[in-house]
């Protein structure tokens, strides 16, 4: 009998059977396996959080030793009234928007494409997947190294337009900074999407195409009615995983422009970093990181509502 | 009858040509593409390996003049990277361990166990994977200096290790699930416990998955920067992705050895990176898609 509900326990994952009444003692493992990790994440994740929801209500003296005072609303009522806020949150909503764009269509392209077949191919797609596997700290060098006004290897083609006598600051124009932060996110983050793209594209049945050909459909109906439908679902969710990693990008943009020029790149993860540990305002910094975080907090509920479908589907 | 063959001929030779254009380009799109994917690893590359006297004029030579080796010697001799690369092994190998040990027990709990309350700890994991680290520096910040834990290597792998943990445990768990069911319930049958199945089984099994899990955790620590900079503000800990940061090209670092410091930084994770990708695609979206 207590071999039956052992074996029970460990068929899972449930794949539509009904579970067998278990025994309470079985339940035992599973939470002693879980405990470590609820509590370490607990206090390297969630404890942070609710101290800095904590914090956003205090005004907080680092440097000097005098105690937390409650402040009550007042950096929230700071932060709502401050144009410079919802400056932040213009550049951040313009920022992840381009990137998802970027990142997405050049990721959608390149997998259609690294979906035919041709020779060499698995070679191509390493290489494909090369700027996604470089660290982002030596992505910035590169590209500082490149975007150099006196030597920067990107000038010559700048110099082919029309009108450019000059190398530009690329670095010191608030769109063309803009606009590189942009490239260079995106370029470290397609290969990802693309990648994931491909396995969508693979999983859609050949026959479906051979079909419709023989139906007489040129490649446009072939992508709008079978390419499209087949990879929708897979799409949608890379939208909002790329909302979440973009909206997370501090690093490049960090090193890059530390949100300069006058803070036409700075996002709200910069400015929280800036606040906190260039202008040591720890308890507007963190009325901030709860913004952020309700934010960021949505848009993974989004997620998880997506995943719940998919999982339904597929049940 | 020879008019006609003659026709067919040229049909074949028509429908030949056609292929072979559109053969032609997609060899050229795909050569297009990947020449602007790479070009700036390749612009890392040429700059490592001349000397600087041919990158440092405009238009620099887009290929390479003369190859040369000294400015890695010269890299290590003038600046502290061998020390800042093992600040980073020592804050990556700390991190892995601790992931290790722990991603198995939460994707054994969260694979081949049924539990109320599993449902809710894949979210709990999920959503702490999707909040950006920064959100979390400050309060983490107050209560590592009120606890005097800055400027301390094993710290500082805790903390990396709480962030790629439920990406771990997502990986693992993914490849958990393919153990079939059937040999664990043998192995229960013939008088193994759980934990016996998860050690004798389970694990025996997942070889790559394992390995994947390494991977991940380590060059996750490895690559971090954030954290790293805040948290070990002291030269002595300072990992190499906060010292390469420090570099300023061409001003006081020749460039030569600056990009060499990077390609010296990358050729690992970029190695098992490619190689382990399929499993960091499927911890990277919850298992959502399988790369």
């Amino acid at each position: 009998m207590s071999e039956h509900v052992e074996a029970d326990a460990l068929t899972g994952p449930p794949r539509g059977v009904k579970a067998r009444p278990l025994l309470r003692r079985r339940y035992l493992l599973p939470f002693a396996l879980v405990l470590p990790i609820v509590i370490y994440e607990g206090l390297l994740i969630v404890y942070p959080i609710v101290q800095g929801i904590f914090g956003s209500f205090t005004r907080i003296e680092l440097a000097s030793s005098a105690a937390t005072t409650w402040v009550g609303w007042d950096n929230y009522e700071r932060m709502f009234s401050d144009p410079a806020f919802w400056k932040v949150i213009r550049v951040t909503l313009l920022f992840t928007g381009l990137v998802i764009v970027v990142a997405l269509t050049v990721g959608l392209l390149t997998a259609l494409l690294f979906n035919r077949p041709f020779r060499f191919r698995p070679f191509a797609r390493g290489m494909l997947m090369m700027p996604w596997a470089i660290p982002e700290v030596p992505v910035v060098m590169i590209f500082i190294w490149i975007l150099s006004p006196q030597f920067g290897v990107v000038n010559i083609l700048a110099r082919m337009l029309p009108g450019v006598t000059k190398n530009p600051q690329w670095l010191q124009v608030p769109e063309l900074a803009m606009g590189w932060m942009v490239l260079i996110s995106s370029w470290k983050a397609f290969p990802f999407y693309s990648l994931v793209i491909l396995a969508a594209l693979q999983a859609i049945p050949q026959e479906l195409y051979e079909s419709a050909r023989v139906d007489g459909a040129n490649r446009l109906q072939l992508f709008w009615n079978i390419t499209f439908p087949g990879i929708g679902s897979t799409l949608e969710l890379l939208v909002v995983l790329a909302a979440i990693f973009s909206f997370k990008q501090f690093t490049i943009i960090f090193l890059m422009t530390g949100g300069g020029p006058s803070g036409t790149t700075e996002t709200i993860v910069i400015r929280i970093f800036n606040t906190a540990f260039r202008f040591y305002d720890y308890s507007y910094a963190t009325a901030l990181g709860v913004a952020g975080f309700v934010v960021s907090l949505a848009v993974a509920l989004v997620f998880i509502m997506m995943q719940v479908r998919r999982a339904e589907d597929s049940a | 009858m020879v008019a006609k063959r003659e026709d067919a001929r040229v049909a074949a030779a028509k429908i030949d040509a056609r292929r072979l254009f559109n053969t032609a380009l997609l060899y050229l799109t795909v050569a297009v593409v990947s020449l602007i994917i790479v070009f700036p690893v390749y612009w890392m590359m040429i700059s490592t390996f001349q000397p600087s006297k041919y990158i440092l004029r405009f238009p620099p030579p887009l290929l390479p003049q003369e190859l040369y080796f000294a400015q890695f010697a010269e890299l290590f001799s003038e600046h502290p990277i061998a020390k800042w690369l093992r600040n980073s092994f020592l804050i990556a190998a700390m991190t892995m361990l601790l992931c290790m040990a722990l991603s198995v027990l939460g994707a054994f709990a969260l694979s081949n166990l049924r539990w109320p309350g599993r449902n809710l700890f894949g979210l709990f994991l999920l959503v702490t994977q999707m909040l950006p680290e920064v959100l979390i520096l400050i309060p983490l910040y107050i209560l590592y200096r009120r606890l005097n834990m800055l400027n301390s290597i094993p710290s500082l792998a805790l903390i990396d290790a709480a962030f790629i943990l439920p990406i771990c445990i997502w990986i693992l768990k993914g490849v958990f699930d393919n153990v079939p069911p059937e040999v664990l319930d043998a192995s229960v049958v013939d008088g193994c416990t759980e934990l016996g199945a998860l050690w004798r089984i389970v694990l025996p099994l997942s070889a790559p998955g394992l390995a994947a899990v390494a991977v991940v955790a380590f060059f996750f620590a490895w690559n971090e920067y954030l954290y790293a900079g805040i948290m070990l503000s002291s030269g002595e800990f300072m990992p190499a992705s906060v010292g390469l940061s420090t570099l300023k090209a061409i001003a006081q670092t020749p460039v030569e050895q600056y990009m060499a410091a990077g390609l010296v930084f990358s050729v690992l994770p970029v190695l098992f990176y490619l190689v382990m990708q399929k499993y960091i695609v499927s911890g990277l979206t919850a298992g959502a898609v399988k790369g």
